[in-house]
């Protein structure tokens, strides 16, 4: 086979212009992602808990008195969401990752939180749009 | 003959530091300093960037299709292997790409393979969950990526510049 051919890259120490150019590529990917993702602000909360593609139930969170927990039976791990007027979060799961606990809260339309192993979006929509009602919420 | 044992031999050295690479960064997970789902440092990626620079595209492809199955064996979890497998491919194909660019240092290439290999992720997530719900992590993976692909990328200069290139031949 011969010795490989060997490639520039590999025999450089220091940065190069185009390691600047690969960074702004990213930058610019991430900025452009982030900006068409970016969701309707909304001063009302709602929570639609989707399990395995099956929508389980939407929750308008602003309508809570006090925070309620919410087991999610189905799920292969046991799941137990918490929704407070301000915001959800996953109290606990015994699914194997855990990085839907980590994750912690999620309080801003457009948020979500995701458990892979049990399939499991929750996604945060802002509702109702900009209310005239309140001249300063902020969020 | 020699030479194929040579190779196999050699494959298999670094698929095992890929996969020990791997199994320790899972001990310690950066999830926890930063709770975003995907977020590695992605160790294992130093071993395919030594085997693009030294050894082949053939090579490092075989290093990771081994690596990946070893890793779900030894982890036990065959939703983890989607994601690794199409992270990794992509990050390599990325890679094998840019490390033939006259412009780039490892540092560059380390970057767009962090960045691939977090693309590809959150693409099998939305796969696996059939709704696109995981590309809100995108953004915030893909500037992690330019900290852990730099990270990586400096580690796998020292790797390629001090490790000695291992002998094609006998004679």
């Amino acid at each position: 086979m011969g010795t490989p051919a060997r490639p520039p890259a590999a025999e450089r120490t220091r940065p190069a212009w185009g390691d600047g150019a690969a960074v702004l590529l990213v930058v610019l990917a991430a900025a452009a992602l982030f900006f068409s993702l970016l969701p309707p602000q909304g001063n009302f909360l709602t929570a639609q808990v989707v399990l395995n593609g099956e929508v389980l139930g939407e929750y308008p969170l602003d309508a809570l008195e006090e925070p309620v927990l919410l087991p999610l039976d189905g799920a292969p791990w046991p799941i137990t969401l918490e929704l407070t007027p301000e915001g959800v979060r996953v109290l606990e799961s015994a699914c194997p990752g855990q990085d839907c606990v980590h994750g912690g809260w999620v309080r801003r339309a457009g948020g979500r939180i995701i458990c892979l192993p049990n399939r499991l979006v929750v996604s945060l929509r802002g509702s109702g749009g900009a209310s005239e009602e309140f001249d300063a919420v902020t969020g | 003959m020699s030479l194929d044992l040579r190779r196999l031999t050699r494959c298999a050295v670094l698929t095992a530091l890929a996969l020990a690479l791997s199994v320790a960064e899972g001990l310690v997970p950066l999830t926890i300093l930063f709770p975003l789902p995907g977020l590695r440092l992605g160790l294992a990626n130093l071993v395919t960037v030594y085997a693009l620079c030294r050894l082949s595209r053939r090579e490092a492809l075989l290093i990771l299709l081994a690596r990946c199955l070893l890793g779900a064996l030894v982890g036990g979890n065959l939703t983890a292997l989607a994601f690794s497998l199409t992270g990794g491919a992509l990050a390599l194909g990325v890679m094998a790409a840019a490390v033939r660019l006259g412009a780039l240092s490892l540092f560059g290439v380390s970057i767009l393979g962090a960045a691939a290999h977090n693309t590809g992720q959150i693409l099998a997530a939305t796969a696996v969950l059939g709704s696109d719900a995981p590309l809100v992590y995108l953004p915030p993976l893909l500037l992690c990526s330019l900290v852990t692909g730099a990270v990586t990328g400096g580690a796998s200069i020292l790797l390629v510049q001090r490790v000695p290139e291992m002998a094609e031949r006998n004679s």
